[in-house]
């Protein structure tokens, strides 16, 4: 093509498009073959790094680090996942091998501990007595209830002096004037938290920075924390349709 | 016009045989074909310019791809692999507009 033009810039439009249309005239020379033969393969190319960054962009943008903790993440998933695999397998087989009376007690111990999550029995142990004087949000309360229940709290229980709701898995707070509500009734401070559990790891769990002795310290209020070994959690929830 | 029906070609071929890219290099491929993009523009650019000459062209290109490719490879044995193919795909994408901007002053004189 250099041949044919001669070695200057188009000097109009017209050339220009001349010069373009003349050099898109099928020839057949060596180089031709040359540049067709790059040509398909930057079109093979391309469509190739388009369809590759389809799948996975995300784990293939992911940093090493990131993908260690992937990693991570998924082994120990894993190992959760066959630990409950292992325990299901040994309740069908006692289920399967045993009698009756052992299928009773199986479906009885169950019910005990969906009643205790339900919150449909009252419960008695070991935990914490919580004491909570000055203003509290329901934020700061949801974060404490979250932490406990992160701490492993079988039961919580919050009250004030007249009243006691039994939080589970639906209780809900809102802001009160003079305390919070819960579940749609009001408490007043100062309020007390029952929570029984292991209190070597609720009582931190309340510590911790930014938790809830930390708000309420900070908000000029005062929080103490008792380790119990009988608490007593009387307040259930009432079962719908009964 | 053979070329262009050649880089057609390469891209049917490309989606009727879903090629895999192997793994090693996957990191180079969209480096080669913004440098590959790069050559073509500028031979382009070099025709309306009538300087175009089929042996820089084909030189240019393989060389774009390859030291595009190499240092892409130099950065990640450095640890920065993907702060230079960024930079690498930045100066290849300003080269690209340059081009496209002669051409365009080329074809329409604006």
């Amino acid at each position: 093509m250099g041949q044919h033009s001669s070695p200057r810039p188009a000097r109009t439009a017209a050339e220009a498009r001349f010069r373009l249309r003349r050099s898109l005239m099928p020839r057949m020379s060596g180089t031709q073959v040359t540049i067709t033969i790059l040509l398909v393969t930057l079109g093979f190319m391309t469509t190739a790094a388009i369809s590759g960054t389809g799948a996975n962009s995300l784990l293939a943008n992911a940093r090493q680090s990131d993908l260690v903790s992937v990693l991570d993440d998924l082994a120990q998933r894993e190992a959760r996942l066959q630990s409950e695999v292992t325990r299901l397998e040994n309740a069908r087989e006692t289920l399967l091998g045993g009698d009756q009376f052992q299928a009773l007690n199986e479906a009885k111990s169950r019910a005990q501990a969906l009643s205790l999550l339900a919150g449909s029995t009252s419960v008695v142990g070991p935990g914490v007595r919580v004491a909570i004087s000055g203003n509290i949000s329901s934020s700061t309360m949801l974060d404490a209830i979250q932490e406990l229940r992160d701490g492993g709290a079988t039961a919580i229980q919050v009250s004030d002096k007249d009243l006691a709701i039994r939080v589970v898995a639906n209780t809900w707070f809102a802001d009160s004037p003079d305390g919070v509500t819960v579940s749609g009734t009001a408490l007043k401070v100062p309020l007390e938290i029952l929570v029984v559990g292991d209190s070597s790891v609720l009582v931190p769990a309340l510590q911790i920075p930014g938790g809830l002795v930390d708000t309420i310290g900070s908000g000029g209020g005062n929080v103490s924390i008792t380790p119990t070994s009988d608490v007593e959690i009387n307040s259930v929830v009432p079962l719908p349709g009964n | 016009m053979i070329p262009a029906i050649g880089l057609l070609v390469g891209v049917l071929l490309g989606l009727l045989l879903h090629p895999t890219v192997p793994m090693w290099l996957q990191p180079y491929l969209p480096i080669a074909v913004v440098a590959a993009l790069d050559a073509v523009f500028g031979a382009f650019r070099s025709v309306l310019d009538g300087i175009f000459n089929d042996r820089i062209f084909v030189i240019s290109f393989l060389s774009n791809v390859l030291v595009a490719a190499l240092i892409v490879f130099l950065g990640d044995q450095l640890g920065v692999g993907s702060q230079m193919s960024t930079g690498v795909v930045v100066v290849l994408s300003m080269r690209i507009f340059a081009n496209v901007a002669a051409i365009r002053r080329h074809l329409f004189k604006a």
